[in-house]
């Protein structure tokens, strides 16, 4: 059998035009794992929250599909959307996003589980704001100026958190074995 | 940022960055939560087949025929007493039954080809009073139909059709010449 994929842009008119409901369930199908994941590693790994970011995430963009101009593609679109939500989320927990700018030396937490302490335990265990800018960057590939424009800061700014972040990220690596130690 | 920094990542970071996950399943009671927010919130229909044309187009060329072999049935009791329509009907057999409403349909499309043959000479109002019997007994066959098969949605979707065109104002015209009964 030939598996036919037919275009987000078909699928997500259905869903404005028709608010067909197979279309949208072939566009979530096709999106929501790379959008989970992202979400998820942005958040540090709380799967309630990253549950409920993924659902508005997807009201908010059925909301706007409309609007859409099709000038990226809608994963990059409905990521950006994701993002501005885990922002929120940040602000409304007061979860240090503030500190993203400056700061000393990021604490970086102990996992709860040592023997499951890896890369990604690591980025889970950095502050907010140095995570979500390691994410995007290292795992995400944006460059600066993207990071940038999607967390109104500085391209500068953002090279100094990836630092700090990859240095936290180190250190953390370090303590448990699994890393290379880099003098800095 | 540069290896003056000493944060450059070295190719074994580059290949275990490259190594995390992109996906991760979400639960299907996500899925279905997402779902039905949007359809609470009226970005969803439950039935968008309604509102697809070439889908509604089918479902009335499909509703069409069926409407065929309920007119057949009623024209078909229509002429006999109702003595003998009874009895007829209580006696036939499913397939006697279903061949009259074959022969009854075919005579039904035959009567509207001879009207359409006079209808662009004719000049009283004969044909549309033919027309107007002919929607008449298309609305009520798909009643009939959607008695039969209450969950059909093309029955449903042809009798909603039809009922609002009868409740158009383009339908008032046709109700002036509703003086014809056919059966």
């Amino acid at each position: 059998m030939v598996e036919v994929t037919v275009a987000d842009r078909v699928l997500a008119e259905r869903v404005w035009r028709d608010r067909d409901e197979a279309a949208f369930r072939t566009l979530y199908g096709r999106h929501t794992p790379a959008l989970y994941q992202f979400v998820l590693r942005v958040l540090g790994g709380n799967e309630h929250e990253a549950e409920d970011v993924l659902q508005e995430t997807w009201i908010r963009g059925v909301d706007r599909l409309a609007d859409f101009r099709w000038e990226a593609s809608l994963r990059s679109w409905l990521s950006g959307i994701a993002l501005n939500l885990c922002r929120s989320l940040f602000r409304r927990k007061d979860r240090g996003w503030v500190t993203l700018q400056v700061g000393d030396e990021p604490v970086v937490e102990a996992p709860h589980e040592l023997e499951l302490m890896d890369l990604e335990a690591a980025i889970t265990a950095l502050p907010d704001g140095y995570r979500t800018v390691l994410v995007l960057h290292d795992v995400e590939g944006f460059t600066h100026e993207e990071i940038g424009a999607r967390l109104e800061i500085s391209p500068n700014t953002s090279k100094s958190q990836l630092a700090r972040a990859r240095r936290a990220v180190r250190i953390a690596l370090v303590e448990h074995g699994t890393g290379t130690r880099v003098e800095s | 940022m540069t290896s003056d920094d000493h944060t450059e990542l070295t190719p074994q970071e580059e290949a275990a960055f490259a190594a995390l996950s992109r996906q991760r399943a979400a639960s299907d009671v996500l899925e279905e939560r997402t779902v039905r927010t949007l359809r609470a919130r009226g970005f969803l229909s439950s039935r968008p087949w309604v509102r697809r044309p070439l889908v509604v187009a089918v479902g009335v060329a499909a509703a069409a025929v069926m409407f065929l072999s309920g007119l057949a049935t009623g024209q078909w009791l229509g002429t006999q007493t109702v003595t003998r329509s009874m009895a007829d009907a209580q006696a036939a057999s499913a397939m006697e039954r279903a061949v009259a409403v074959q022969r009854a349909g075919s005579a039904y499309v035959r009567a509207l080809e001879a009207l359409t043959q006079i209808a662009d000479t004719s000049t009283d109002g004969a044909v549309a009073q033919g027309r107007e019997a002919a929607l008449t007994a298309l609305y009520a066959a798909v009643n009939e139909l959607v008695l039969l098969a209450p969950d059909d949605p093309v029955s449903v979707t042809l009798r909603d059709v039809l009922e609002w065109q009868r409740q158009s104002p383009s339908a008032t015209q046709l109700t002036q010449v509703r003086n014809v009964v056919w059966f």
